[in-house]
């Protein structure tokens, strides 16, 4: 009987940029993979490359070069349509700035996913499920009671909190946090880092989460480390 | 579901989406009303054009007019049969009077054939005694004049009962106390005018013996007595109600004969039963200019006539063509000893109805043809019918010049309307890409939570399209309302500001024309969302082809 394939796998990736005249290559062949399941934390110096490869794993970019697999299936291989639907269903993203749409409200915004992912038949039929697994989502990141309030009256932790609810909306495999505490005091950061673990850890998520911060790094079950687009431990 | 969501909340929060919504708003009522005021414009033309002339004119160019008319009619509708109806016309100028005051004015004088005359026009539903009778003429029944005149004594006894109470301390503007004078003046003929159908056997009786007295003493050789019982002959007879042969429908909105108060209740002061006086001169036969002389003629009113047609309503009178024919030298000539120099009765025009069902368009020109072949053929056959050219003309042909010319105004108002509106689509340009600007990192977002190229794309096409359809509604039923009470509108800005601009003698209706076509009104709508989607499409395109990283990352 063979072993399962691993959550995320990542092998020889290249990214690259153009900025005006100049070519900056980001990443220079890093692989890498990750367990199902896996908390596993990205750090390294700013310009590292560390939201670029984020980016790249969660299909908000394209690759020069290489392959990443998600649960074995190569996403070089996906059409547009199949890109999409799996950033939908299969990968949530936390920002580092939050990104909440400000005219929608804490509910609203964590219904987000949902909604992008249902038809308005579909949602007509499933509005309740919906409603009740974000209100769930909500309570376990501690933000019930502020369910009808919009963004810019929260504050930044909370914010980050409803960011994560967003992520774990459709229930994705895949977790992907990009300095989820980079705006944040540390103790703040703790805690969402927290919610973060313990949210995953419920719904049974794989989770990579970039940071610079070492000592946050620490609190994952493995760490890489990124430097000048390449991994070195 | 997002897209919905997405657009309805920018909708509702995003401040500039509101003035896009207004330029949409206001170009769509602006449209509406243009189009539908200059189109009903043009429809009442028609309607009224056709309710007057019928579909087909038949007239001759000179003023001695068609001969024979009665044996062309029959020959046209036995050789047109899409023909419905037919009636002879005869127009000409006179000047009016009324008797015992010093009232004078020039009218157009009409010869009609009545009840024949409601066969090919909608005469008899502007008719103020006869209202609604399928048979007009002009001997009515006495009490259903009556009736009319009693009812009208009434209503503008009312009137002034309204605006001049009866209290002794009642304090009127110079304005209400000069329309109380005029109304007061108007009650009193309308009283003699009901005294004359009152008294009417009476007087009639009355007449009748002064005639076998004036008989009597014509053969006694008293001249003395028979000047005096003409004398009182002539009075008698300025008193009753004439023969039908002399009796005339007048067109309600001759200067002098009738008023509007300010609210625009229309005031009769010569009623039916009133006498008034019409001198022609006689330009139907070949004439040297030594030989006209004006022919006098005094009608008693018996009803009065409202075409809708302010131009003609103020200057026209309706009175028997057979008379008119007598009065106008248009009637039969008969030469005795050489039949060959006799000339048949004669009118100016005919005018001819012709089935619903081929009265527009191309098919009533091709009725018109078939009239005009018809026509031309009586012609070679009856050469005496008339010695001038003969035209066939359809309605439109014959108000060509008017129609076209609101027609030209209305395309062009369109077309600056249309360019007006491309300001909108700017506009709704303009808002959206400064949206989709400030909505660039929701553009992202949106991408990482799985929306697609199309689906982004989609937010602002529908925002473009609901500010299309919300500011066309709002426009489209801002435009309905104000053309549906433009003249309540109109009028109340004329008597508050002193700003008309619906002048009744220069657009020829009474009232500026008020109908909202359904489907003109849908298509403007329509428009109004193209043009809002088209506004969105490129802003649109520019948020779908955002990457998602850039879109993140930008500041």
């Amino acid at each position: 009987m063979s072993n399962p394939a691993p959550g995320i796998e990542v092998h020889g990736l290249h990214k690259s940029y153009k900025l005006g005249r100049t070519h900056l290559h980001v990443l220079r062949g890093v692989s890498f993979s990750i367990e199902s399941n896996e908390f596993v934390a990205v750090v390294g110096a700013s310009g590292s490359g560390k939201s670029t490869l984020l980016h790249l794993v969660g299909l908000l970019d394209r690759m020069d070069k290489g392959t990443v697999k998600l649960d074995g299936v190569d996403v070089a291989s996906l059409s547009r349509s199949k890109r999409n639907r799996t950033r939908c269903r299969d990968v949530g993203f936390v920002f580092q700035f939050y990104h909440l749409l400000p005219e929608l409200t804490v509910l609203e915004n964590a219904l987000l996913p949902a909604k992008v992912d249902e038809s308005v038949l579909g949602w007509i039929r499933h509005r309740g499920e919906h409603r009740a697994a974000a209100i769930e989502m909500l309570e376990r990141v501690g933000l019930s009671e502020r369910m009808k309030h919009k963004p810019k009256e929260l504050s930044g932790g909370e914010r980050q909190r409803v960011a994560i609810a967003r992520a774990l909306m459709n229930r994705p495999k895949f977790l992907l946090a990009d300095e989820p505490t980079g705006n944040l005091d540390s103790r703040t950061g703790k805690q969402i880092l927290q919610v973060l673990r313990t949210a995953s850890q419920d719904i049974g998520q794989t989770v990579i989460m970039v940071t610079h911060d070492v000592a946050l790094a620490a609190e994952a079950d493995r760490v890489l480390h990124l430097r000048d687009g390449k991994l070195t431990k | 579901m997002y897209k919905l969501t997405l657009c309805l909340k920018y909708l509702v929060k995003r401040g500039l989406a509101y003035f896009a919504m207004f330029g949409v708003a206001v170009c769509v009522f602006l449209m509406v009303i243009c189009i539908s005021v200059l189109t009903s414009f043009v429809d009442k033309i028609e309607l009224a054009a056709k309710g007057l002339f019928g579909d087909v004119v038949i007239s001759s160019a000179s003023l001695g007019g068609v001969g024979e008319y009665d044996k062309l009619i029959r020959r046209i509708e036995k050789d047109v049969p899409a023909v419905e109806g037919a009636s002879p016309f005869i127009l000409t100028f006179g000047i009016l009077r009324v008797p015992g005051t010093d009232f004078r004015r020039t009218v157009q004088v009409a010869g009609i054939r009545l009840p024949e005359r409601a066969a090919v026009s909608d005469f008899e539903k502007g008719l103020f005694v006869q209202a609604g009778l399928d048979k007009p003429t002009f001997d009515p029944c006495q009490p259903l004049v009556m009736q009319r005149l009693r009812e009208d004594i009434l209503r503008t006894g009312g009137i002034l009962k309204a605006i001049a109470p009866v209290a002794p301390d009642t304090q009127l503007s110079p304005d209400q106390e000069n329309l109380a004078d005029r109304l007061r003046n108007a009650l009193y003929y309308q009283d003699q005018a009901y005294a004359a159908f009152r008294n009417a056997d009476a007087k009639r009786k009355r007449f009748e013996d002064i005639q076998a007295q004036i008989k009597a003493a014509d053969e006694a050789g008293d001249d003395a007595k028979l000047q005096l019982l003409e004398r009182d002959q002539a009075i008698i007879e300025r008193q009753m109600i004439l023969p039908p042969q002399r009796r005339a429908i007048l067109g309600l909105g001759i200067p002098g004969l009738s008023f509007r108060t300010p609210k625009g209740e229309v005031v009769r002061v010569i009623a039916p039963g009133q006498q008034i006086v019409l001198s022609l001169i006689p330009l139907g036969r070949n004439f040297s200019y030594a030989d006209i002389t004006p022919v006098t003629r005094s009608f008693t009113v018996i009803d009065d006539c409202s075409t809708d047609v302010a131009s003609i309503d103020s200057e026209i009178i309706y009175v028997p063509l057979e008379t008119l024919q007598r009065l106008n030298n248009m009637d039969a000539e008969v030469v005795a000893d050489d039949p060959d120099i006799s000339q048949p009765a004669r009118c100016s025009q005919i005018h001819i109805k012709v089935k619903p069902e081929l009265s527009r368009g191309l098919a009533l020109k091709d009725v018109a043809r078939q009239i005009d072949a018809s026509v031309a053929t009586f012609l070679k056959e009856h050469p005496n019918a008339s010695h001038s050219p003969v035209v066939v003309e359809t309605w439109r042909e014959r108000q060509g010049r008017l129609v076209n010319a609101i027609e030209s105004q209305r395309t062009l108002m369109i077309l600056i309307l249309s360019i007006i509106s491309a300001v909108a689509v700017v506009l709704i340009f303009v808002i959206l890409y400064v949206i989709v600007v400030q909505k660039t990192r929701d553009i992202g977002v949106l991408k990482a939570v799985g929306a697609s190229n199309f689906g982004v794309a989609g937010i602002f096409l529908a925002y473009g399209g609901a500010i299309g359809l919300i500011g066309s509604i709002v426009g489209a039923v801002g435009g309905c309302y104000v053309v549906w009470n433009i003249n309540p509108i109109h009028d109340g800005m004329a008597r508050n500001f002193g700003f008309e601009v619906w002048n009744r003698e220069t657009f020829m209706f009474e009232m500026i024309p008020n109908t909202v076509e359904v489907n003109t009104v849908a298509w403007i709508v329509a428009l109004a969302i193209i043009a809002g989607i088209f506004g969105s499409l490129l802003p649109g395109i520019l948020a779908a082809r955002r990457q998602p990283v850039e879109a993140l990352r930008y500041e």
